[in-house]
């Protein structure tokens, strides 16, 4: 309520958030996974005086280096950028309690940049060792990056006694933070064990021998990860606040994504350990990628769940997802939402100054006496601030169009009123008596009609 | 007259004290605007003097654009630390000014996306026997986008201090109150000279670049480009110093506001202000020493000194976003919960990060003056 709200039709801003987690996840995986892989892979090499193999590598370090070093800090940035546009307050409650987090983070990229840089362009000039050790410092480094990260994302979805002590470290080590690095670190070691394969499958090696060593070594890592990903997903949900669970429960969309989850792992598993792991020579670029189709499957649907389950809040007990503190939700209810937000207050003066009372303050009832248009307008307002986060206008995302398809003025009224009653996962609505009859006037004005031909005899 | 749509001050507080949250902010800004200054009028440059110049001069380019994949890397990472201490220092104008341009703020991720990819093509063609149009274009193209986006990051920097003006860009750019993210900072008089001046910097740093890259990295080469290199140097750090300080006296004298003018030409700020104006010249100097002899002594002394340019800069600017800043928010008076113990691990860390760096770095000179052996 303090700042803009940034609308974007059909979609809503936060689903830019996720557009864009999801696809740096695939990426910044890779990046953690695929490191500790050349680290050890590279070790592996020189201890074999497997110079063929070593030659594959550095071929793949290049193409690592490609997709990772740039895309993923690119995507990295833009998930920061996206988040300050379409969450502000969760971004500034997070920044302000984990910038220290950040910063060390920050760090460990430095050192991912530069080590994977001189890892690479220093190839076959660097003395094995040092090179190794300038793997390793890559790989570690990065998994000390997941780790950092984690703990701040798995805050934001159990933030566990930090509400009540408020210091930094019991946030970062909250109830989630094992679970989650666990199931990462495993996401990680998967999709890394998928890009090399794809990487390979693409990659022209004629010497069988070469071509069977890449695939067995390259399934490791993923056979090892699906199993952390299993356990740490297990452990993840055992961890949940109870209306996360709930919610999981709750949401058939989520169900069904908890299914792709397990069955997508257990399907990337099997196809590993029966195919390359156990048959070097099925090593096909349509496998591979089939295989990778699969892996993404997995970890997207996984961060979607991760971040879906945290509602009614964007940061778990900390700011609900309609960009308010808990705190202040009786507040406004007494005071009024658009006389509680800056810029819906500049903009009730500026667009119906009659609304003003004395002290310049908005009185609610005028708004009700406002003519029609205005009214809408109003409700319009309200509903782009308390309800765009979720769900757009008329058509998109969880359109509440949609969704009140045939309902009556009662029933829109009543959720409006207590949308926390209708649904557990939304947040209350905080505004005033009125404010909740002009949103009502404007939901039922977009509100689409009970679909044609289910009239149904002894139904409503 | 409008209101300021400021937003009330954290309840969580700074988790350090403003001196700190404001150096790291200028350090991790001077650090990104070195690689930066390189993509934003550096490319543009090489590829006019390739263009253009004759062999040198697109030896000097195909140098250049290899070079440029690590520098856009390390700028984009050395981005991250002002942009973490802005959002901590600067969130009540920071959240709504990108807000008031979200797309085109949005559109800053995919620009340079497809800026570092343009690089990429035309640098995977210098492996070819020859460039083709269509590689060509790609730098061409990732010119322009980079410089487009350094437009934009002048829209966005100036917009934060423009709070006077967020609300008729709110009430031009919205629907029912929410704000569309297509604004733009173009009503400010600022912007265009901000972002001139930069370009001009950016000249400055490009020059500064190329003499330590001849110095240091091109013992390859032949001794005529060496030579040819020293001139280029000098006379794009003469044409960015030229165009600086007509960009820089534009923005100051007929920009700023006559208060904030008078902070800065005050003592104790007017050392610094004049330090910021007159800089260019030691590098500039040092240069043109340097221009008939090989002297990597010399070429050092200029890299660190343009790296005084360019943070004598940084710290200016600082002084001048809180002088436009004062009369809605005082930023260095905002409560502090210290976090002490995060804070000393983020400091040691920092600290062992940099000593690890060092070594690497280390390794890699070593191994540079090895034989590349097969792997």
């Amino acid at each position: 309520m303090h700042y803009p709200w940034w609308y974007v039709p059909f979609l809503t801003s936060p689903m830019l958030i996720a557009l864009i987690a999801v696809i740096h996840v695939y990426v910044s995986m890779y990046a953690v996974g695929g490191g500790l892989f050349l680290a050890v892979e590279t070790a592996y090499a020189y201890r074999s005086t497997n110079s063929r193999y070593l030659a594959y590598l550095k071929e793949h370090t290049w193409f690592f280096i490609l997709v990772t070093v740039v895309f993923g800090a690119i995507t990295g940035v833009g998930i920061w950028w996206t988040i300050g546009l379409a969450s502000p307050l969760a971004t500034e409650a997070l920044i302000h309690i984990f910038v220290f987090g950040w910063a060390m983070e920050y760090v460990f990229f430095v050192l991912e940049i530069v080590s994977a840089f001189i890892f690479f362009y220093f190839w076959g000039r660097l003395p094995p060792r040092t090179h190794q050790t300038i793997g390793w410092i890559y790989g570690i480094s990065a998994w000390l990056s997941l780790v950092l990260i984690t703990g701040i994302t798995a805050f934001m979805l159990n933030p566990g006694t930090w509400i009540e002590r408020q210091d930094f470290w019991v946030g970062f080590f909250n109830p989630q933070f094992l679970p989650q690095t666990i199931a990462r670190t495993g996401g990680a070691l998967l999709l890394a064990s998928l890009y090399v394969y794809l990487h390979a499958a693409f990659y022209r090696a004629d010497d069988p021998e070469l071509r069977g060593l890449i695939s067995t070594r390259s399934t490791r890592p993923g056979l090892l990860g699906a199993v952390l990903v299993t356990v740490g997903g297990v452990w993840w949900y055992l961890a949940l606040p109870a209306s996360a669970q709930a919610a999981l429960a709750a949401a058939s969309a989520l169900n069904i994504l908890m299914v792709i989850i397990f069955a997508a792992t257990i399907v990337v598993f099997a196809m590993l350990y029966f195919g390359p792991y156990r048959n070097p020579e099925w090593i096909t670029p349509g496998f591979a990628l089939l295989l990778f189709t699969f892996g993404l499957a997995a970890i997207g649907a996984g961060e979607f769940v991760r971040e879906a389950v945290r509602k009614p809040f964007i940061v778990y007990g900390v700011v609900l997802s309609s960009q308010i503190l808990p705190e202040e939700v009786e507040r406004f209810r007494s005071v009024g939402y658009l006389e509680s937000g800056l810029w819906t207050r500049a903009l009730v003066a500026e667009r119906f100054p009659g609304a003003l009372g004395g002290g310049g303050t908005i009185d609610e009832a005028a708004l009700l006496a406002l003519p029609e248009s205005d009214r809408l307008e109003a409700g319009r307002v309200l509903f782009f601030n308390a309800c765009n986060d979720c769900h757009s206008v008329a058509d998109g995302y969880s359109s509440v169009a949609e969704l009140m398809r045939g309902w009556t003025p009662e029933m829109i009224r009543s959720v409006v009123e207590h949308p926390e009653r209708a649904q557990f996962f939304m947040p209350p609505f905080a505004g005033m008596p009125e404010e909740v009859d002009l949103l009502t006037e404007y939901l039922v004005s977009i509100a689409r009609p009970y679909p044609p031909g289910l009239q149904i005899p002894g139904g409503g | 007259m409008d209101t300021p749509l400021i937003g009330p001050e954290t309840l969580l507080g700074f988790p350090a004290p403003y001196w700190f949250l404001a150096f790291f902010k200028v350090f991790g800004f001077s650090l990104h605007m070195i690689p930066m200054n390189l993509w934003y009028a550096g490319l543009l440059t090489v590829l006019l003097a390739g263009r253009f110049g004759g062999e040198n001069a697109r030896r000097l380019r195909d140098r250049f654009l290899k070079a440029l994949l690590i520098l856009i890397a390390l700028g984009i990472n050395f981005g991250i630390v002002p942009l973490l201490f802005t959002q901590v220092a600067y969130y009540q104008v920071f959240y709504p000014a990108t807000i008031l341009m979200a797309w085109p703020w949005f559109s800053v991720i995919l620009l340079v996306m497809l800026a570092y990819y343009g690089v990429y093509i035309y640098v995977v063609g210098l492996s070819r026997p020859s460039l083709s149009p269509f590689r060509r274009a790609f730098g061409w193209l990732a010119a322009g986008l980079f410089i487009f986006v350094g437009f934009l990051f002048a829209n966005g920097f100036s917009l934060m201090t423009n709070v006077s003006g967020w609300q008729a860009l709110w009430r031009s750019t919205s629907f029912a109150g929410a704000a569309l993210g297509t604004g733009l900072n173009l009503a400010d008089p600022s912007l265009v000279p901000r972002w001139l001046m930069m370009f001009g910097l950016a000249l400055t740093t490009t020059g500064a670049y190329v003499l330590v890259d001849s110095a240091f990295f091109a013992a390859k080469e032949k001794v005529e480009y060496r030579q040819w290199a020293r001139r280029f140097a000098f006379a794009v750090y003469t044409g960015g110093m030229l165009w600086f300080a007509l960009a820089g006296s534009w923005y100051f004298f007929g920009t700023l506001g006559s208060e904030i003018r008078l902070t800065l030409l005050r003592s104790p700020t007017l050392i610094l202000t004049l330090l910021t104006a007159l800089s260019p010249g030691l590098p500039w100097l040092v240069i043109r020493f340097n221009m008939d002899r090989e002297a990597r002594g010399l070429a050092l002394l200029t890299g660190f000194a343009q790296y005084g340019v360019v943070a004598l800069n940084a710290v200016s600017r600082q002084i001048v976003q809180n002088a436009e800043l004062a009369p809605v928010v005082d930023v260095t008076a905002q409560p502090v919960r210290l976090q002490p113990s995060p804070m000393i691990v983020f400091l040691v860390l920092f600290v062992v990060g940099l000593g690890i760096v060092y070594w690497m770095v280390l390794q890699a000179v070593k191994a540079g003056r090895r034989p590349t052996q097969e792997a």
